[in-house]
């Protein structure tokens, strides 16, 4: 079986929590999305609910530059 | 709200086809790749603006490399050359042309000679005759061992000084001595004592590949033959000769022979594969106005000293056409002068697959006209983008991205805030106030006022329509929205029946007379009939009129607005670039949205004409001057005495389109409009604020973010700022706000940010 190979990780270490069910975020499986394009990370995700996380320094940084990239394709 | 739908994928593979010979013919009014006069007029193409340039800096070793590249024997050429560069020098226009000859000779005795023609080349393998002697003969074999064949002279002197000698008796005793140590130091062939004839030129027939003669041998061998003065060639005998008298012509008779032996030599057809040879005519335009230094430096006897030469060279005003990059900004952040970056854009939008590196070029002009109008050949480089951002919307490979918020901007104008009434009384109106976009966003009270004003002073009554002209749509090259826009508005006005339309923006005057047609005039026009309002204040002192992009090519407008500053006492400041030459704000072309690093370039270049305040008649020049720091006031404000103050943000500049839209209905109409209300306190910190304007998100983009939280719950504490952060969806986009709660003083917003791309949990 192939590796599944993640774009970008970050493991939130228990500094973030989930208003909605209590509990901390964890490193888990989520996928970016853009114009047909997927992209498979790990973010901090909410055990219970899903909730991913996207953090301002992702959002505007390595996000901002593939969606720039992706659009100019 | 509306939604405008993102392009599906970035798998597109289509295209659509721009007629190439349109853009060709686009390219070719840029003249910067043009020749300068001088170059052009030198049959040998030295590139005397460049070696002018080298000398100037007192760098002599380039200038010669440089005249080297033209000529083996510089010094013969300089003092032997009929200087059609100097008078073709554009300095004659306005005193003495650059005394390039003398520089010339400058270079050749003080500059380095440049080691081409060092024995240690590779050789070519076939090897080349030169029969004869005199300066064809000589400038051939330099030329040939420029090339590395292996060239054999055979001349009747004695030596090679004699040889040297032949037909070079205009060179002095110095000139002299240093040709000869350059040809001494050349990898050329000798046989002296030759006296060539017909057993001869057989013998050298069998032992070269090509043959080369002087005139004389050529018509000694072969009375009966004329040669082909364009390749330089006896045809029947494949014999390359000189023809034609003159340093000139044996210097460029030599390097057309030259190609010719280089052709003979792979056995092609000497016609073909020859380039331009020859001097060209230019359609170069160089500006003489700041020329300064018109007459000659008068030389020592026996040629100018190297600083006397520098001093020279550096009259030359380096002809260049750049009268387009000198005004536009966004040509000069880009550093590529029109032609080159219209061929970039035209490729843009026919790559297939791939990225389109042009973009951000292509969405930075402000489409404003400014290029065309300093432009001698009118390059209009407005329609070249304009044109490629339609091309690439058809082929839905144009990013929504960068023309997003200004098309929900202009969809929120034509939605939310949009209003169209007839004035109160009237059914029908013989006029409608128009006042566009940006002047109820950021100047309410001045539109409010203008409404008031025309309504009093008109018959026939005067409806109103706060909206968007289409402008928006059609700048981001979306002709399907501007068609519905215009569908739109032909409906609203056919309501009001058909009246003439008084804009309040010259842009928005220019887009609804070629969309919707009908009559079109600017409230200028309608001030300058009737008069300033009673009370009108009048204001003595200087001012700068920035012509709006709108206006430009429309001397009647400018003209108005000129007469309506006098009347107001304002002492009319004119800079080079007013009127048709005025440079864009920094708005048009959506160029503030799309890239707003370039735009503010934009705008401060345009404040730079002048340190007076300036006065606009175009709500979005006011607001991007304004923006800079600058005093700047929309002419309306002026006649009615109002102030729109500080630039509102962008959620402001919604917000006093829904106010204006609301406190007219009540004031005029008498009708109330619910305001949307929260039912909990929110508050933005200034850095908040500034982020969001920054990031165009807003204050309804975290309204909503909020209320989702509100009703979900849904949010991530972090636990080292002590912030909450709450997402949602919003059409393409996901808008992030962090936030702290308090049970009395409800939501205080610290910072906000987006993405596009939509995040999902994956399985497994």
């Amino acid at each position: 079986m192939a590796i599944e190979r993640n774009y970008y990780t970050i493991d939130p270490e228990g500094k973030l929590e989930c208003m909605k069910c209590h509990v901390p975020l964890i490193k888990g499986k989520a996928k970016f999305m853009y114009l047909d394009n997927g992209f498979p990370v790990e973010l901090p995700v909410c055990p219970v609910c899903g909730f991913v996380y996207v953090p301002e320094e992702l959002a505007l940084g390595k996000v901002a530059s593939v969606e720039r990239a992706l659009e100019d394709k | 709200m509306p939604e405008i739908q993102e392009r599906g994928s970035t798998h597109v593979y289509k295209v659509n086809r721009i007629s190439k010979e349109e853009m060709e013919s686009m390219v070719a009014r840029c003249v910067y790749e043009e020749p300068p006069f001088c170059n052009a007029a030198c049959p040998l193409k030295l590139d005397t603006r460049a070696f002018l340039k080298a000398a100037a800096g007192g760098d002599f070793k380039k200038a010669l490399q440089l005249y080297e590249k033209a000529t083996p024997f510089p010094l013969i050429l300089s003092m032997g050359c009929e200087a059609p560069c100097e008078t073709a020098c554009r300095l004659c226009e306005r005193g003495d042309g650059i005394a390039v000859r003398a520089v010339e000779a400058a270079a050749a005795r003080y500059g380095q000679a440049s080691r081409l023609g060092s024995v240690f080349r590779t050789k070519k393998k076939k090897t080349v005759a030169v029969l004869g002697s005199g300066l064809f003969p000589l400038f051939l074999a330099g030329e040939l061992e420029k090339k590395a064949y292996p060239t054999t002279v055979f001349c009747e002197q004695d030596d090679l000084e004699a040889f040297l000698h032949c037909e070079t008796e205009f060179l002095d005793e110095e000139a002299f001595a240093l040709e000869l140590k350059r040809l001494k130091g050349k990898d050329i062939q000798f046989v002296f004592g030759c006296d060539p004839d017909e057993a001869f030129f057989a013998r050298q027939r069998e032992a070269f590949d090509v043959l080369c003669a002087s005139e004389t041998v050529a018509k000694k061998l072969f009375p009966s033959e004329e040669a082909d003065p364009a390749l330089m060639i006896l045809a029947s005998e494949k014999l390359v000769t000189g023809c034609g008298s003159g340093v000139m012509a044996a210097a460029f008779g030599a390097k057309k022979a030259a190609l010719t032996v280089d052709r003979l030599a792979q056995n092609l057809d000497p016609r073909n594969m020859r380039g331009s040879e020859g001097a060209v005519e230019s359609r170069l335009y160089t500006d003489l106005s700041e020329a300064s230094a018109l007459r000659r430096v008068p030389s020592e006897q026996g040629g100018y000293t190297p600083e006397q030469a520098a001093q020279e060279a550096a009259r030359c005003i380096q002809c260049h056409c750049e009268e387009c990059m000198k005004s536009c900004a966004y040509l000069k952040h880009y550093k590529k002068y029109p032609g080159l970056l219209s061929k970039e854009i035209y490729n843009n939008t026919q790559i297939i697959m791939g990225d389109h590196q042009l973009n951000k070029p292509m969405n930075a002009c402000t489409l404003c006209g400014q290029c065309t109008a300093v432009c001698p050949n009118g390059f209009d480089m407005a329609h070249v983008c304009a044109v490629a951002r339609r091309n690439m919307v058809s082929t839905d490979k144009m990013p929504l991205a960068p023309h997003e918020f200004a098309l929900m901007d202009m969809l929120f104008s034509n939605g939310d805030a949009f209003l169209s009434r007839p004035q109160p009384g009237f059914e029908t109106c013989r006029y409608v106030f128009f006042p566009g976009c940006q002047a109820s966003a950021i100047a309410p009270e001045t539109v409010k006022a203008a409404y008031l004003d025309l309504c009093s002073r008109l018959d026939g009554g005067v409806a109103l329509m706060l909206g968007c002209c289409g402008a928006i749509c059609d700048w981001a090259g979306r002709c399907e929205m501007q068609e519905s826009t215009r569908e739109f508005l032909l409906t609203e006005l056919s309501r009001l029946g058909d009246p003439v339309i008084i804009a309040g923006c010259p842009s928005c005057r220019k887009e609804l007379a070629e969309s919707v047609g009908g009559e079109v005039v600017g409230i200028w026009d309608i001030l300058e009939r009737i008069g300033l309002p009673e009370g009108t204040k009048r204001i003595n002192r200087p001012a700068a009129l920035h012509d709006s992009c709108g206006a430009r090519g429309d001397a009647h407008t400018q003209q108005a607005i000129r007469n309506l500053a006098s009347r107001l006492g304002v002492r009319i400041v004119e800079t080079k670039y007013s009127g048709d030459r005025s440079p864009c704000c920094g708005y048009g072309g959506l160029t503030a949205y799309a890239n707003p690093e370039v735009a503010g370039e934009i705008t401060r270049k345009a404040l730079e004409r002048t340190d007076a305040p300036y006065i606009t008649y175009c709500m979005a020049c006011r607001d991007r001057f304004a923006r800079e720091g600058r005093e700047s006031r929309h002419i309306l404000e002026l006649i009615y005495g109002t102030d729109a103050g500080a630039p509102p943000d962008i959620s402001e500049k919604r917000y006093n389109r829904l106010n204006l839209k609301r406190e007219l209905l009540r004031e005029f109409w008498q009708e109330e409009t619910a305001e949307m209300k929260l039912d909990y306190e929110l508050t933005f910190t200034d850095e908040a604020r500034s982020l969001m304007d920054s990031r165009m998100i807003l204050t309804d983009d975290v309204i909503a973010v909020l209320n989702d939280y509100r009703e979900h719950g849904e949010a991530v504490l972090d636990s080292e700022t002590g912030l909450l952060i709450a997402r949602r969806r919003l059409g393409n986009a996901t808008f992030w706000v962090k936030f702290t709660e308090d049970q009395e003083q409800g939501y205080t917003v610290h910072g906000a940010y987006s993405h596009r791309m939509n995040v999902v949990r994956r399985e497994g």
